[in-house]
């Protein structure tokens, strides 16, 4: 009696759950799920002379992406791929060498004025992606004043601006991605036990010592939620590549769109893609059996 | 806490931290002086961006689009995810609760925001297309960015609404209900005054969200539906850096400033109040 009471109630608990959370969780799988699906599902297709996906079935498209193509095997996407890796590991790294200092220099300011400096800190990234590349073109184009400065140091051959370039695409993406580094570094940081700190400093531990056994162990749920944040946006990104990039730094995603809009060839647009969540989906479950293994960082997860 | 650092290293933070802070201001800031820049045989500033921006149609119409998605998305997007996050807070139980129950609708409101926006974008382009070609319904417009805009809003807004009532006390909802308030009254009285201010901020981030995102709205938009960061977006394509574009990324970017400030001043003087009071 009791046992077919509490079953009740749980079944009456998840009636409710899905009368509450069960429209917005139907909206995502029906213009989000589905879709993906049917996208992953395309690659097996063929390409038409049109670039739709017609029938057979084939695995034709996975050779073309590891650079089978009518003239033979070529290594361009193989380079695209290490790239776009490469791009997105040192923009990643360079947020953090940014993000470290920033947000231990807010936590030593007063406490009223922290919110505001976490503000200012976070607020670029609130302008539109697009206006925001913009202005880093204005900023590093050969005419403006800092890639005169650098043509004058010798740092860049004159008449040529820092961008487009693989420099100008770094920039771009640290720029971009630098407040989604400082602002799980924040959370960790806020709640740093610094008796710990102390505790090593009596143990005459002094330095980077000092940082990597006391300081560094407690704000790494943070720091892995940062790699997190940029690493996988970076190495997807299509509008700082596709703005400051120019054919000789061309990533994943540019190429990626340039078979679904110009060069129509869904099945092996839908083949990179695949490629691209790959490498995501490697980065979610090492971040998540890292998380795991160091514990901690899951409480603010849903 | 801050005395656990030595001055040496705080005043290195400090000099570290002030240039950070103006490179992450130096290009807005070069936007906002570009657009006055001086056209050639003229000195002084020069407002010629911004005029011909005011009498171009094209911009008008994008930016009434841009507010038309912001606005509609925002508010479908802020209902779905409330509901998800109320739901998901309240009528979860607490042990995991299996898999169906558990895991799978976690995985669900991730999925937006983990995925990356090219794909997102992708998918749905493909998506509406094929929909479209054999129903007819859903062709590339507003209506189908605004689809794409609350399907990443939603799952922003529930992570909200969740984290604040996950701080929640359990113990109120046994109260009220002891207090003869059924289901419905417990939402009225109870939850939504709590969860007000995430609605707030949710609402608003969810504006933010949509007004910031340029790579799906790309991918989703139709002839008709040029909005303003895709009219920025072409026109750079076009014919690269011109006084207009500076004139209307200035315009974009001191609204998100100052829309940002006023909701941090505002809710900081309520809280403020609030402290007062109690």
């Amino acid at each position: 009696m009791v046992k077919t009471a509490v079953q009740g109630e749980a079944r009456a608990a998840s009636f409710r759950l899905w009368m509450t959370a069960g429209p917005g969780l139907f909206w995502i799988v029906l213009f989000l799920l589905i879709p993906s699906a049917i996208m992953l599902g395309l690659a097996f297709f063929t390409n038409s002379d049109f670039g739709s996906p017609v029938l057979p079935l084939t695995f034709g498209s996975f050779s073309e992406v590891v650079g089978y193509g009518i003239l033979g095997w070529s290594g361009a996407n193989a380079t695209i791929l290490l790239r776009s890796l490469l791009q997105a590991g040192t923009a990643t790294v360079m947020t953090i060498l940014f993000a470290y200092p920033l947000v231990f220099f807010i936590i030593t300011r007063p406490v009223n004025a922290r919110p505001i400096l976490l503000l200012f800190a976070v607020l670029p990234s609130w302008t539109n992606q697009v206006v925001r590349t913009y202005a880093w073109m204005q900023l590093l184009n050969p005419q403006a004043p800092l890639a005169r400065l650098a043509q004058d140091v010798g740092l860049i051959d004159p008449h040529l601006g820092l961008m487009p370039g693989n420099f100008a695409v770094l920039v771009g993406l640290t720029y971009n991605y630098l407040p989604y580094m400082v602002v799980p570094l924040y959370a960790a940081t806020e709640k740093l036990d610094w008796t710990l700190v102390e505790a090593g400093r009596d143990l005459y531990a002094k330095g980077p010592k000092l940082f990597f056994n006391t300081v560094f162990p407690q704000t790494l749920p943070g720091l892995l939620s940062g790699i997190i944040l940029v690493g996988i946006p970076a190495f997807g990104d299509y509008v700082v590549p596709e703005l400051l990039g120019g054919d000789r730094a061309t990533m994943m995603g540019s190429l990626i769109a340039a078979q679904f809009t110009f060069a129509p060839n869904w099945p092996y647009g839908a083949a990179l893609t695949i490629i691209m969540l790959v490498f995501t989906c490697l980065g979610l479950i090492s971040f998540r059996w890292l998380t795991q293994r160091l514990g901690g960082g899951e409480e603010a997860m849903l | 806490m801050s005395q656990y650092l030595p001055p040496a290293i705080r005043r290195g933070l400090f000099g570290f931290s002030i240039p950070v802070y103006v490179l992450l201001y130096a290009p807005l800031a070069i936007i906002g002086i570009f657009s006055f820049a001086p056209s050639l045989g003229h000195s002084g500033p020069n407002i010629a961006g911004y005029s011909q921006l005011f009498g171009d149609p094209q911009v008008m119409a994008a930016l009434r689009r841009s507010l038309t998605l912001a606005i509609g998305s925002a508010s479908l997007g802020t209902l779905l995810g409330t509901l998800m996050g109320f739901g998901l807070s309240r009528f979860r139980p607490a042990k995991g609760g299996g898999v169906w129950v558990g895991t799978i609708p976690s995985l669900i409101i991730y999925l937006p925001i983990i995925m990356p926006s090219l794909v997102f974008g992708l998918s749905e382009m493909i998506f509406f297309n094929f929909v479209n070609q054999h129903t007819g319904m859903l062709s590339a417009g507003l209506l189908t960015m605004g689809i794409a805009h609350v399907t990443f809003q939603s799952p922003y807004v529930a992570l909200v609404v969740y984290a604040r009532l996950s701080g929640l006390d359990k113990h109120l909802f046994e109260a009220s209900h002891d207090l003869y308030a059924n289901g419905f009254k417990s939402f009225i009285y109870l939850t939504v005054p709590v969860v007000r201010p995430a609605l707030i901020g949710g609402f608003l981030l969810a504006i933010t969200l949509s007004i910031d995102d340029f790579t799906i709205s790309f991918f989703t938009a139709g002839p008709g539906s040029v909005t303003l960061p895709i009219y920025i977006y072409g026109a750079i394509a076009r014919k690269g850096a011109s006084p207009e574009i500076d004139a209307i990324g200035s315009l974009m970017i001191g609204t998100v400033i100052g829309v940002a400030l006023l909701y941090h001043f505002v809710t900081r003087r309520r809280e403020r109040q609030l402290v007062a009071v109690a």
